[in-house]
């Protein structure tokens, strides 16, 4: 753009306030205009400026054209000029004494853009106050500073200082006025500082340093020169605290506005600044009184401004306690150590690769939900005062307009845009939808969307959970693209004050709270999921399961490093295809898998249950790493572990239903699961040995030798407890435990559609997705507190009996061929009988029997009384102690093992009493 | 397909009985009488491939072997409506067309010969099979093709098959005499088979058939056809849970393990209740039908499926109650503690004595009036004083020599009727073996005298 393209909208700029100096509600706007103006034509100016810039306004009321000349070109309220002349030269007071209208056109055609680096003397101004004497020729200048981020900051640099007035210049001391020249003389004085400039009789006070900005925030001081007429000073003094105020809102407004300080200060600083421009109003319209009305006097004035001065009071302050929030003043410095807070802010910036903003970490910065609070506190605090009640409704109602946006945005659409961290719902970007999907772990929902709980605004409190999960939920429906969220959302409510604000909130909350459970359970079909979590992890149809095993026995025998997990998954995925089974018509067995893991169960449960407790079951990761430490003296048994101890199922959920079934859960069903497997397998090795007993010749065999006999009758009768012992435990986990449980989620999960059927109120619900989730996490500890794996001595005690009964299985299978020796009558005929002992006929032409147990031994059968002694002894102790720990348990903790108590109590009876005997 | 199960019905009643069966499963699984699924199935929620396997045309096919000597029920099945759903090559009728005459060993000698054609049928099965669970026998011992042919399978199943499970239904004779005369020998010789061939036995006795049935359902004189309904009632509800597969019990050595502690002891017995129309045409209503109430009708001897006379010491070793329907699992277990408290089920002393329990669901296809039925199979004590009788109604035609001549003409006892004692030898054994399980001395022979010794 042309140099003289922005000349003339400078121009017209400057023109306007000047060619309706008349009408004077005008000024104030083109101030405005011309404040505006970076705004919208902003980058232009900066790069034109290096050459020529047109320079709009400059910060004093009068301007004086003619460099260093003694010519007083105008006396007005508009303070936009273009110096026409190669310096722009900026007087902060004029010496005019009459106003001179005519000269505003003149001024226009002579004011000429110039740029000279006047901000160096400015800056140098301060420190040499005191050497004024000594000064070059008085020549201030003004000029443009580059951009801030502030754009409803004044970008014209702040004007020379009065105190630095060479003397030649001050104006003729006020005692030598008459008292009626004085009176007109502090009146138009006052004009100008009631804008914030210096006047030639009131000054600001000597400790006043503009370039300081804490000192602009508080607002300058203003001094009168002595001389004047103690009435006059009196009235002059009691209406010069507006003037204060307002330049400190002007400057609270510069500093606001920037970026930093977020959306809602940013409206904030556009109302106050509406105010301020009314302000100049009310001052265009003192000026036009005291140009036309000759009666006008100080007194007038006064009174004029006293309502404006109130309001300007009532802005103060709030700004005064805004800053003070924001620690930009100094009362409260010492409370940064709060900076705390914004450890995980800062984090997330640096995990993003951001700069850290500079305030964020050194300042507590005041914005948001804390701006909100404040203005809403102020408002309650000053309700008895009819004024600035008004007022402050207005500023929050603008304030909180984006912020309503951003809640609006969240409630309808569950977007968050809030660049400056100002909602009250915080965004951790870095939880990703994505990484769900490869370790789906429940970061997502927990952490992603947090509420900042110190920013929440106060009418916000009471619903701000809700807030959370309307916004939560919606942003899952939107994440699977399950409902339409773009469209526009109409009539909600656009401030806090709105009737309507409370309604929208719930209302947003039950949509979104329906769209969620119902993209969850119906369109994502949660109910059917759940059913095959079942299926695979609670084996409720271990029909399919039963069959994997019996395939799969040969490579679960090994230790679990050994077994080769590819072939454990193919047979499983053939198993889960064979027509009639459950899993055939499941459409989730793609998602099934096979892994081994490396701890065993009784190892993993203590060690969850002494650590933390089942409350934070850990993640499999964070598992891990605590796992590390107590991996050493563990190494051996899980060394020695099979892959059946090692089996487990891995799940893979899609992504929003891992939300409910998420890791956590998944690792509570996978603990279940292999204590039913292991069960399962335990009730398999004691069938089996129930088949040899009953199959093989050697036990079936009834020799003559009645100790002989009494022996197998003890052998059979201890298997025959273990297995009842085991068939009765699985019996309670799974009809008493698992299942009525699992009936009673279902029943929540569907308990809408339940209701509809006409029984409403039947049940209570799972209404939000949150029930739902807890619902879900509740059945699965419920589960495992039933099932005896919350409780590390029960956990203890059951490990030890299922251990004994596995040892008795596998001791019993090797006996077959040892019986042979222990019957007189079988001994030297076992040869062509053992083919019995082997499922293969072979043996019968090729017997290959030791020599060694063709003979019958007496002795023998000894050693088997003594062994088997010692496994009764064992069971039975152990029972014994597994009984009265499940009483004990029963009665002071879960009550549902008084069931499993009484089941195994007259299960095992015989066997107690033998042992008391 | 996992766990399959060979249903050999053997003889005129096995195959009875066994045709009654197949209806039964048919309708519970839906089954039309071509093999055909019917429309209104749904899939899922049921394994039929445990008794029935798909030819290539779909249609379901069960897993069955129809044995017979003589031709009548064989024909009457072909000619039958269900006549399309069995494998034609897995009838067997003997050549000669002539039975067994009610001859335990006519029946026996018979396997002799055609033992090749049978095991190739059994092979051939066992073959379409993937993992074989075991045999499902189907015979009376009273007569001469299913006790004597069923004798000679059993035992060369044990050859054959020495790792599957053989589980027989076995229908005893009625104890008042009979139509049979002989069948006093012709049980015992089967079971001699029974006890030392067969993993567990089912014990179905005749009498008690006919007073359930004239008991229940009101009829004097209670049909074949009526009796069968029972037996095959408790057939299908003891393998509900492997065809409706739940938590556990879902394979039959499962279920057969825990209900024999020891091997010789392997003889169950049943109880079902309510028997209604559903089950048998003109059955009384049974009105309320808890789990409670059906646990202790189970329990009464009047539901027995065996007419036996316990004794003051005779107990129970094991039960296993399937409930089917909608049974709550607090209901069971309150049902539990309420039997244990009065004292219903006696058991014996020296093992577990504990009631379990299974839940199974009903079949969907059936309508059924009761919210709960159940089915017990125990193994209690006085089924030895069913055995008993028999050796007892033996030895006194044994002491006469009467009606030996059949038998001597036959192959087993060319070599004299040395068979006969080895048999009752097997079976009194059997008998003590009972006896001893109801004394406390069962696995302790000191502590018996010991309590005495401190009386």
């Amino acid at each position: 753009m042309s140099t003289s393209t922005n000349a003339r909208n400078a121009a017209d700029n400057s023109r306007r306030p000047s060619a309706t100096s008349g009408a004077k509600s005008r000024v104030p706007s083109s101030r405005l205009a011309a404040k505006e103006r970076p705004l919208s034509s902003g980058e232009v100016i900066p790069e034109d400026s290096a050459s020529n810039p047109p320079h709009r306004r400059n910060a004093s009321g009068t301007s004086k054209v003619n460099g260093g000349g003694g010519r007083f070109s105008e006396r007005q309220t508009a303070r936009v000029h273009l110096a026409t002349r190669d310096n722009l030269q900026v007087r902060t007071r004029s010496p005019v004494k009459v106003p001179v209208k005519d000269e505003a056109d003149e001024r226009i055609s002579s004011d000429l853009p110039s740029k000279q680096d006047s901000r160096a003397a400015e800056r140098s101004a301060p420190a040499s106050r005191k050497e004024k004497l000594i000064l070059p020729p008085w020549n201030p200048q003004a000029s443009l500073i580059p951009h801030t981020t502030a754009p409803l900051a004044s970008r014209i640099s702040i004007p020379t200082l009065s105190s630095l007035l060479p003397e030649s210049l001050e104006p003729e001391p006020s005692k030598d006025l008459t008292a009626n020249k004085q009176e007109s003389v502090i009146l138009g004085d006052l004009l100008f500082v009631f804008m914030g400039y210096e006047g030639q009789y009131i000054r600001y006070a000597e400790k006043y340093d503009p370039s300081q900005e804490k000192d602009r925030l508080i607002g300058p001081d203003f001094r009168i020169l002595p001389g004047l007429d103690p009435s006059l000073r009196d009235l002059t003094t009691s209406v010069l605290k507006m003037a204060t105020h307002y330049k400190a809102m002007e400057a609270f407004v510069e500093v606001q506005s920037r970026e930093e300080f977020g959306a809602i200060n940013h409206a904030l600083c556009a109302s106050i600044s509406r105010l301020l421009k009314d302000y100049l109003v009310l001052i265009v319209q003192l000026e036009h009184q005291l140009l036309t009305n000759s009666s006008f006097t100080l007194h007038l004035l006064h009174l004029h401004t006293l309502p404006t001065s109130h309001m300007m009071f009532q802005l103060y302050t709030l700004g005064q306690e805004i800053l003070k929030k924001n620690a930009l003043l100094e009362d409260d410095l010492d409370d940064s150590v709060d900076g705390f807070d914004d450890v995980d802010n800062i984090l997330e910036q640096l995990r993003e690769g951001g700069d850290l903003a500079p305030g964020s970490m050194s300042k507590k910065v005041c914005k948001g939900g804390n701006v909100l609070r404040l203005l809403t506190e102020r408002l309650a605090f000053m309700s008895g005062d009819p004024a600035a009640r008004t007022l402050l409704r207005t500023l929050l109602r603008d304030a909180s307009r984006p912020y309503m946006a951003m809640l609006n945005e969240w409630l309808h659409h569950g977007g968050i845009k809030d660049p400056h961290g100002e909602f009250l719902i915080k965004e951790q970007q870095s939880i990703k939808r994505e990484k769900l999907e490869e370790d789906y772990t429940d970061e997502y929902w927990e952490k992603r969307y947090t509420i900042r709980d110190n920013d929440v605004p106060p009418q916000l409190e009471g619903v701000k959970d809700k807030v959370l999960l309307a916004g939560k939920y919606l942003n899952v429906v939107r994440e699977c693209g399950g409902v339409d969220v773009s469209k526009e959302v109409k009539d909600v409510p656009t401030s806090f004050d709105d009737p309507q604000f409370l309604d929208n909130v719930n209302g947003a909350y039950a949509h979104a709270n329906s769209s969620l459970l119902k993209l969850l359970v119906t369109t994502h079909a949660l109910g059917a999921r759940l059913r095959s979590m079942k299926h695979y992890f609670f084996l409720d149809r271990s029909d399919f399961f039963t069959y994997f095993l019996d395939l799969s026995a040969s490579e679960l025998k090994k230790p679990w490093r050994l077994v080769n997990v590819g072939k454990l998954q193919s047979l499983l995925d053939l198993v889960l295809r064979q027509p009639g089974t459950v899993a055939a018509q499941d459409p989730y067995k793609e998602d099934i898998k096979v892994q081994m893991k490396n701890v065993g169960l009784t190892q993993l449960v203590m060690r969850v249950v002494n650590v933390r407790g089942f409350d934070q079951m850990p993640a499999p990761d964070t598992e891990d790493k605590y796992r590390t430490p107590a991996t050493k003296p563990t190494t051996e048994e899980e060394d020695k572990m099979t892959g059946f101890e090692a089996l487990e199922f891995k799940f893979s959920v899609p992504f929003p239903l891992s939300l409910v079934i998420s890791s956590k859960t998944v690792f509570r069903y996978q603990i279940l699961f292999r204590y039913l497997l292991s069960m399962q397998h335990l009730e398999g090795l004691l069938v089996n040995s129930w088949e040899d007993h009953n199959k093989v010749l050697s036990w079936t065999h009834k020799s003559g030798d009645p100790k002989l006999e009494m022996w197998k009758r003890r052998a059979w009768t201890l298997r025959a407890r273990m297995l009842v012992f085991v068939q009765q435990t699985r019996y309670y986990c799974t009809s008493e435990v698992i299942e009525p449980n699992w009936q009673a989620l279902m029943a929540r999960v569907n308990g809408d559609n339940q209701d509809k059927n006409g029984r409403p109120g039947s049940q209570k619900v799972s209404r939000t997705v949150d029930e739902l989730m807890e619902d879900h996490v509740d059945f699965l500890d419920t589960c495992l507190k039933e099932c005896m794996l919350m409780n590390s001595k029960l956990l203890k005690i059951h490990s030890k009996l299922t251990s004994a009964c596995q040892m008795f299985a596998t001791y019993t299978s090797t006996l077959s061929r040892t019986l042979f020796t222990c019957t007189p009558l079988l001994a030297g005929t076992a040869p062509h009988l053992s083919h019995l002992t082997s499922t293969s006929h072979r043996h019968k032409t090729a017997p290959q029997i030791p020599e060694e147990i063709k003979t019958y031994d007496a002795k023998k059968l000894d050693n088997l009384t003594d062994m088997l002694g010692k496994y009764e002894y064992n069971f039975n102790h152990h029972l014994r102690l597994l009984l009265d720990a499940l009483d004990y348990y029963a009665a002071t903790e879960t009550v549902a093992l008084s069931r499993l108590c009484a089941v195994l109590g007259s299960a095992t009876e015989g066997g107690g009493d033998r042992k008391e005997l | 397909m996992p766990r399959e199960i060979i249903t050999i019905q053997a003889g005129q009643c096995g195959n009875s009985i066994g045709s009654q069966f197949w209806q039964q499963l048919c309708l519970e699984h839906g089954i039309s009488q071509d093999g055909n699924l019917e429309d209104y199935t749904i899939e899922g929620g049921d394994r039929k491939d445990v008794f029935f396997y798909q030819s290539d045309d779909t249609r379901y096919i069960p897993r069955a072997i129809l044995l017979d000597l003589e031709p009548r029920v064989i024909h009457g099945i072909q000619n039958g409506p269900y006549k399309n759903i069995y494998n034609p090559e897995n009838f067997f009728v003997g050549s000669q067309g002539s039975g067994a005459a009610n001859n335990w060993a006519a029946g026996y000698a018979a396997g002799d010969t055609v033992q090749e054609e049978v095991f190739d049928m059994i092979d051939r099965e066992a073959d379409g099979s993937d993992s074989l669970e075991g045999f499902m026998i189907l015979h009376s011992i009273a007569g001469g093709t299913g006790s004597g042919l069923g004798s000679y399978i059993l035992e060369r199943m044990n050859d054959r098959f020495p790792k599957k499970l053989i589980q027989t239904y076995s229908v005893f004779p009625d104890t008042q005499g009979g139509d049979v005369v002989v069948n006093p020998y012709n049980s015992l010789l089967a079971m001699r088979r029974l006890t030392q061939n067969a993993d567990s036995v089912v014990v179905l006795d005749n009498g008690a058939l006919s007073r359930i049935a004239a008991d229940r359902l009101h009829v004097q004189e209670p049909s074949f056809q009526q009796t069968n309904q029972l037996v095959s009632t408790v057939m299908s509800a003891s393998t509900t849970t492997l065809r409706y597969p739940g938590y556990m019990h879902n394979d039959l050595v499962g279920i057969v393990a825990s209900l024999i502690p020891t091997p010789r002891c392997h003889f169950l017995m049943t109880s079902y209740t309510p028997f209604t129309s559903d089950n048998v045409e003109q059955a009384k209503t049974v009105r309320k039908t808890t789990v409670l109430d059906v646990m202790r009708r189970l329990l009464q001897p009047k539901n027995r499926m065996v007419s036996t006379t316990p004794s003051k010491t005779s107990c129970y070793i094991s039960i296993l109650n399937i409930i089917q329907g909608e049974a709550d699992p607090t209901e069971v277990h309150k049902s539990l503690l309420r039997i244990r408290e009065r004292q219903l089920a006696t058991f014996i002393h020296w093992g577990p004595a504990s009631i379990q329990v299974a839940l199974t669901k009903k079949s969907p296809y059936l309508q059924n009036t009761h919210r709960v039925s159940g089915l017990m199979l125990a193994n209690h004590t006085s089924v030895a004083t069913l055995f008993k009788r028999i050796v007892v109604q033996y030895d006194k035609m044994r002491k006469r020599n009467a009606y030996l001549e059949g038998y001597k003409k036959e192959a087993p006892f060319h070599d004299g009727l040395g068979e006969f004692d080895e048999a009752r030898a097997v079976v009194t054994d059997l008998i003590g073996e009972y006896e001893e399980a109801e004394t406390e001395s069962y696995l302790d022979p000191d502590k018996g005298k010991d309590k005495a010794e401190a009386n």
